[in-house]
């Protein structure tokens, strides 16, 4: 097959290209028609045709509002990102020769192909956004000294509202505060959390990869955490935190912390998939600012339903909390809060990301505009409360 | 702006780290005939390839963030020939295409050359097998070549393999906008055949015939064989969830397949299966009276691209040999125990220059002045004016520390 452009065909082209282009010029000018209905034609207006992953990408977001030109033009020039299929032609635009991928219909494109472009367009408009100078973490000698570990989730949004209130963790005889919660949701949390930090696998193949091993993730394991940190700082001056309402009294301060809001299962599965791609364009210490400053307030302003685990493996969730309470009552480790908190709750949600909702979300993103729907530099804060979890 | 720019964009396994090799360690004597091969290192280009193509690469895409407009800026601001060399830049989509030639000057005045040197597919497609298990691979070769062959291309191994490997899809996508006495071809010769003979048709292409380069090669892609690969394929499918992508790098790749493994040549080499060899022949005879139809300029010989004939014993390397994965097992086990003992006299060395520092420590500790400096220090930090007094001193000082 041969690529369809002005220069391989000449400047009128095929009929069959010069309808490719009649396509384009009319989701250009905000079209929705599915490639296989439309009949129009036009002449050329670029180097080659866009694929068709861009142009069904463009003709779902001009359904779902009114992308701006400058937007219209960045998703008709992206590429998906990272390995995959590459950017395809579209049936009946070129004939289909004996090399290169075979063309296709748009409409018959998996929702995943035009994440991956949605992506690499979305990851732009992160790289783009101007970030506030990164707060000071000075602490007065007097403060109260504290350290936050345990659920990851829990511990970077306590870490950042107290920050933000000039009371950083760390110092001398420091009291080190494991949170914690039910296993189901550190679970959710564990995988959010490493998502916005290092990447991490999909969430069944991680969450399978731990049960399979029989085994609860090292940064949520609350009784490995208790040990590590009772044989450093002494068991006196460990605590297991598992009432947030207690962590200002903790902490040294009076006002309640902010509830901790939780992460759609689409929310979280865009960042999974954005991430990687942010990482070509940031460096690393800002790449990891703009998911939490940038992206974040955006994926929670977006709302949907928090992840859960799956059903199937309620079970083996239930023991190892059931293991992990057993053994803390055992030890003896200081508990602040009922330590029946450890077992697994009921929680309504999403058990799977799905990639039709994870679309939807990354078109309203885009649509949205770089600056519009988030704060930078004021993402979640501490404090769980049962009505956002 | 570079009078002319050689791009050469693939594909993998033709010699191309050689290559590259070369032209990295010989960029002053290249400057003075007025060719520039821009790199600060070695990877210089396959970052900048990263960074163009937005491809994660285990971690290793955080160091390319930038790179292509770096290297294109390079390459602009020099007067003569610069040399661009990736292999993975074959499987850019038109779009990256399209950027790419804009920033090295094509359609501003710069005679952009694209070179793809290639390689019959009898030897490619074992090759890029081998490459995946080297990139942490489980996959079993019949599985490869299943997915390969499969024409709906869907999956992640055949999306590679073909974007990387069908040479007119290729030559489609980078030489759209290049008349095609501007395409070079540079075939691979088949094997036994002269060693030095892909080296005179890059340097022909090149125009590197009149420099007298240092040729001996640091860095190559040494190929393993039957028992050695599956080796590999089973210590990926052991360690893969234990060692980080950072690790396996230097400790898999590295030591244990280049370093190692690929030294054992006697046993049997990967070959296509008999079965497969006429499918991938056929293909081969069609790629070529394509590119020959096309006029681009081939630089040895198309007939090249035919490959050997099938052998006449196979070797599978999903039932290879037991006894010889053994031998090979043994190999790495005792380079792994040479690198352990390497890396324990370094840490008994960095035990000892630790120790000596906190004896160190201790004895400034000690002094009766220190502290009284510690306090002065603690209250100059707990203002501006102090902060900035401390750091002025210790500017004067020539320290980078910031504690006392």
């Amino acid at each position: 097959m041969t690529s369809a452009g002005t220069s391989a065909v000449g400047p009128a082209g095929t009929p069959g290209e010069r309808r490719a282009w009649g396509w384009v010029a009319s989701l250009r000018e905000g079209g929705t028609t599915p490639w296989a209905a439309w009949t129009g034609e036009a002449e050329a207006r670029g180097r080659v045709l866009p694929g068709a992953q861009q142009l069904e990408l463009l003709r779902r977001l001009n359904e779902a509002g009114r992308p701006t030109p400058a937007l219209v033009r960045r998703v008709l020039e992206a590429s998906a990102p990272g390995r995959g299929r590459p950017d395809l032609e579209l049936v009946g635009a070129v004939d289909p020769g004996p090399f290169g991928p075979r063309p296709v219909d748009p409409a018959d494109l998996p929702d995943d192909e035009l994440v991956r472009v949605a992506t690499s367009v979305l990851a732009e408009d992160l790289a783009a956004t101007a970030l506030p100078d990164p707060p000071r973490s000075g602490r007065p000698p007097w403060r109260r000294r504290f350290r936050l570990v345990g659920d990851p989730w829990l511990a970077d949004a306590a870490r950042h509202a107290l920050g933000e209130r000039g009371r950083h963790p760390g110092g001398r005889g420091a009291t080190v505060l494991v949170l914690g919660d039910d296993l189901a949701t550190m679970l959710t949390d564990a995988w959010c959390s490493r998502v916005l930090g290092e990447g991490a696998p999909p969430w069944r193949d991680w969450l399978d990869d731990s049960v399979s091993r029989d085994r609860v993730p090292p940064r949520v394991d609350v009784l490995r955490a208790l040990r590590t940190w009772s044989d450093r700082v002494g068991r006196d001056r460990v605590r297991l935190v598992l009432d947030p309402a207690a962590l200002p009294r903790l902490t040294g301060t009076r006002r309640p912390l902010p509830p901790v809001p939780a992460l759609s299962a689409d929310g979280a599965e865009l960042a999974r998939r954005t991430a990687p791609v942010l990482g070509l364009l940031a460096l690393p210490e800002r790449r990891a600012r703009l998911l939490r400053e940038a992206l974040l307030p955006r994926l929670l302003a977006a709302g949907g339903p928090p992840l859960g685990v799956p059903l199937a493996l309620g079970g083996w969730v239930h023991d190892r909390a059931e293991r992990v309470r057993r053994e803390v009552l055992a030890a003896g480790y200081p508990v602040v809060g009922d330590v029946d908190r450890l077992l697994p709750r009921v929680r309504e949600g999403a058990r799977e990301p799905s990639d039709a909702g994870v679309l939807d979300l990354a078109a309203r993103l885009l649509l949205a505009g770089r600056d519009a729907g988030h704060d930078a530099g004021s993402d979640f804060s501490p404090t769980r409360t049962e009505d956002h979890r | 702006m570079s009078a002319k720019v050689l791009l050469h964009v693939g594909t993998p396994k033709t010699g191309t780290s050689y290559l590259q090799d070369v032209l990295f360690r010989n960029q002053r004597l290249l400057a003075e005939h007025g060719i520039l091969y821009p790199a600060g290192r070695f990877d210089a280009h396959f970052l900048a390839a990263l960074d163009l193509m937005r491809l994660p690469w285990g971690g290793l895409e955080t160091e390319a963030v930038g790179a292509w407009d770096r290297l294109a800026e390079r390459v602009r601001g020099h007067r003569g020939t610069a040399i661009v060399s990736h292999e993975i830049l074959a499987t850019a989509s038109r779009s990256q295409v399209g950027r790419a030639l804009e920033s090295l000057g094509h359609g501003s005045g710069t005679e952009v050359h694209l070179v793809l040197s290639v390689r019959d597919l009898v030897r490619q497609i074992p090759a890029e097998w081998q490459e995946n298990v080297k990139h942490r691979s489980t996959l079993s070769y019949a599985a490869f070549l299943e997915q390969v062959r499969d024409p709906a291309r869907e999956s992640r191994i055949a999306t590679w393999f073909w974007g990387v490997q069908e040479i007119p899809d290729i030559l489609d996508r980078w030489g759209h906008d290049l008349p095609p006495e501007r395409v070079h071809l540079v075939t691979v010769p088949p094997p036994g055949g002269a060693p030095e003979l892909l080296w005179q048709r890059f340097s022909r292409v090149f125009g590197l015939g009149d420099i007298d380069l240092d040729l001996h090669a640091e860095r190559a892609n040494p190929s393993l064989g039957v028992p050695e690969t599956a080796l590999l394929r089973r210590v990926n499918r052991a360690a893969n969830k234990v060692v980080e992508p950072a690790h396996y790098r230097p400790l898999v790749r590295e030591l244990l397949a280049h370093q190692t493994l690929s030294r054992r040549t006697r046993s049997p080499r990967l070959a296509l299966p008999p079965e497969v060899h006429p499918w991938a022949q056929q293909l081969a005879a069609a790629w070529s009276e394509e590119v020959a139809r096309r006029g681009y300029d081939v630089v040895g010989d198309l007939a090249d691209l035919a490959g050997a004939p099938p052998l006449s014993r196979w070797s599978d390397p999903d039932r290879p040999a037991e006894k010889q994965v053994a031998g090979a097992a043994v190999d790495a086990i005792r380079a792994l125990l040479v690198e352990n003992v390497r890396l324990r006299e370094e840490e008994q060395r960095l035990h000892g220059e630790l120790a000596e520092a906190r004896r160190a420590l201790e004895r400034s500790y000690l002094r009766p002045s220190y502290r009284l400096r510690e306090k002065a220090v603690r209250r100059l930090q707990g203002g501006r004016a102090g902060r900035g007094a401390l750091a002025v001193y210790r500017r004067l000082r020539g320290r980078s520390s910031r504690s006392a």
